[in-house]
């Protein structure tokens, strides 16, 4: 098991936003959280990378409780993750920004010489990522000059650059068209078979074709987990979540 | 905030036609125009301080004239009172400006935007008025006796190898920041001024970052305060006036943020201007402020970016 969360709660004011969630994922494993709008699975995401803390519960990653760790430093133990919103550097070019991720995981950010151009690991790893998100072609554009769905690329091969052990995508292909959509689940379907991965969609079908198991919240509650065909088949799942979206 | 664009090749372009400049009126200028020439090169390497800042960090501070005092009067009190010679005096207020500059930075640099402003404003102001009162410090008089270093059988007090001597230090200043423009934490300092929080969740230590540019940024302002007290054989408490700090972001408003060339050449025209327009009418200031409002609204690269148009025109019309 790389991460286990155990029973996690959180509450803004009144609003109790998780309740007691409990979800443990295994190595290599990709799995998918779904739930309406308003259930937590954004909150549950920012929990596990740490830019907010529960309230109760905690969180083993790695035989480790990371609970006091802020994003940085969970970030340098492997959790790893791309916005649901695009959050890239955008005055600068696709390689610049995967450089610059490059050079934490290198533990270069402070080095005082040297460019990052001028580095051959950072400039091999830079290229191996491109390779991977399929931006090979776009190395020298500028982040905020590429099309949506690129930049969706881009955040995802940011997430990437410090060789995660745990790797949560919030939403990849949120805003895509048919065609984009089609590009990144291809491109998340590699990646998940390298790393262990956390998925938050929308989408059912991206959900079912990238994800062996689903955790399925409402109103802060964990009301269900299963393959996807279980999902599918869930009537609590079709009335809660699947029936409201169709 | 937005830099200007990154053309590290038009940025040492700009500054060897500046420095050539600056040798040709050091030959064939007379004392008053090597004075004045001293005192444009110091500015410069004020404004690449808070260049750096701004720039890269995104940091700017109101404050920094601080750091030209703790400079001018660290050579002061290391002169006078403990014979130090004037050359090593300049050296270990770089080291002093280095260290308070660290440590200041590492609690102000949770700030940032308007907070970062005030707290800066409010540390430069603080600074500002106990020099003002202290008497170890001179008060309102300040300290006064101050000498310039002797360099290879150069004796400095001669205003030619003066601004030679602080042209070289320029080049030295501005290689080194340049170097570390390029190197990875200049770009990690881009990346956190463009979003600070897409560069935590990578991983990066964006405290430790910002705290080492406002530590080299304050060790600059230092070094310019040191020879600023060199240059003038004097320090007093108007040195870490709020205004100076103030001019200094008019500088690199003018040149263009971001382009440390651009800094220097905003003090070029800001100083030239202020001392120009001082001796022919009274109401220069007003002249000053009207010029830095149309900049502001319409060259938002400043300097730099006409001068980066005009590169673009020539390439094109080739």
């Amino acid at each position: 098991m790389i991460i286990s969360l155990q029973n996690i709660s959180k509450s803004f004011g009144a609003n109790n936003v998780l309740k007691n969630i409990s979800i443990a994922i295994d190595k290599k494993e990709c799995v998918g959280i779904i739930g309406p709008n308003g259930a937590g699975k954004s909150t549950l995401f920012k929990i596990i990378s740490g830019s907010l803390f529960q309230d109760g519960g905690s969180i083993i990653f790695n035989d480790a409780n990371i609970d006091k760790l802020s994003i940085e430093k969970r970030s340098r133990l492997g959790i790893s993750q791309s916005f649901q919103s695009n959050s890239l550097f955008n005055e600068m070019t696709v390689k610049e920004n995967i450089m610059v991720a490059c050079s934490q995981s290198f533990k270069v950010g402070w080095e005082l010489f040297k460019s990052l151009d001028k580095r051959t690991n950072i400039i091999t790893k830079s290229y191996e990522i491109a390779e991977e998100v399929g931006l090979t072609e776009y190395l020298d554009f500028r982040s905020d000059n590429l099309s949506y769905g690129l930049q969706r690329q881009l955040e995802v091969g940011l997430a990437i650059a410090n060789n995660p052990s745990l790797l949560l995508l919030d939403e990849p292909t949120a805003g895509m068209s048919n065609e984009e959509t089609k590009n990144i689940v291809k491109m998340v379907k590699k990646l998940s078979t390298y790393y262990t991965t956390i998925i938050v969609e929308h989408d059912m079908d991206v959900i079912y074709s990238l994800t062996k198991k689903i955790y399925v919240l409402d109103s802060g509650d964990l009301i269900f987990d299963g393959t996807p065909n279980e999902v599918k088949n869930s009537k609590l799942v079709q009335e809660r979540y699947i029936g409201i979206k169709q | 905030m937005n830099a200007v664009q990154y053309d590290k090749k038009l940025r040492l372009q700009l500054f060897i036609i500046l420095c050539c400049s600056a040798i040709f009126v050091n030959i064939f200028g007379d004392y008053f125009t090597r004075f004045l020439l001293s005192e444009i090169i110091i500015l410069s390497l004020f404004a690449m301080s808070l260049d750096f800042l701004a720039g890269r960090g995104g940091m700017i501070s109101l404050g920094h004239a601080m750091f030209l005092g703790i400079g001018a009067y660290s050579t002061a009190i290391l002169f006078i009172n403990f014979n130090i010679d004037p050359f090593l005096c300049s050296l270990l207020a770089v080291v002093i400006g280095l260290i308070i500059g660290y440590l200041i930075g590492f609690i102000i640099v949770k700030t940032d935007g308007i907070f970062f402003i005030m707290i800066t404003l409010a540390l430069g102001e603080m600074f500002h008025s106990w020099a003002y009162t202290n008497d170890f410090l001179g008060g309102s008089d300040g300290i006064s006796g101050i000498l310039r270093p002797k360099l290879l059988g150069m004796d400095l007090n001669e205003p030619l190898f003066f601004s030679y001597y602080l042209l070289i230090l320029l080049i030295l200043v501005y290689a080194f920041l340049a170097a570390v423009t390029d190197s990875p934490l200049g770009r990690n300092l881009d990346a956190i001024r463009q979003n600070s929080g897409r560069v935590l969740s990578l991983g990066g230590s964006v405290k430790l970052y910002k705290s080492a540019s406002f530590g080299i940024s304050a060790a600059i302002a230092s070094l310019a305060g040191s020879l600023y007290a060199q240059l003038n054989g004097f320090v007093s408490p108007e040195i870490s006036h709020w205004t100076v700090s103030g001019e200094g972001l008019i500088m690199i408003i003018v040149g263009g943020i971001g382009s440390l060339s651009g800094a220097i050449l905003g003090a070029v025209v800001v100083h030239i201007i202020q001392h120009e327009f001082s001796k022919l009418v009274d109401w220069w200031m007003l002249l000053m402020g009207g010029g830095f409002i149309l900049v502001v609204l319409f060259l938002k690269e400043g300097l730099w970016g006409l001068i980066l148009k005009f590169k673009n025109y020539i390439i094109e019309n080739k």
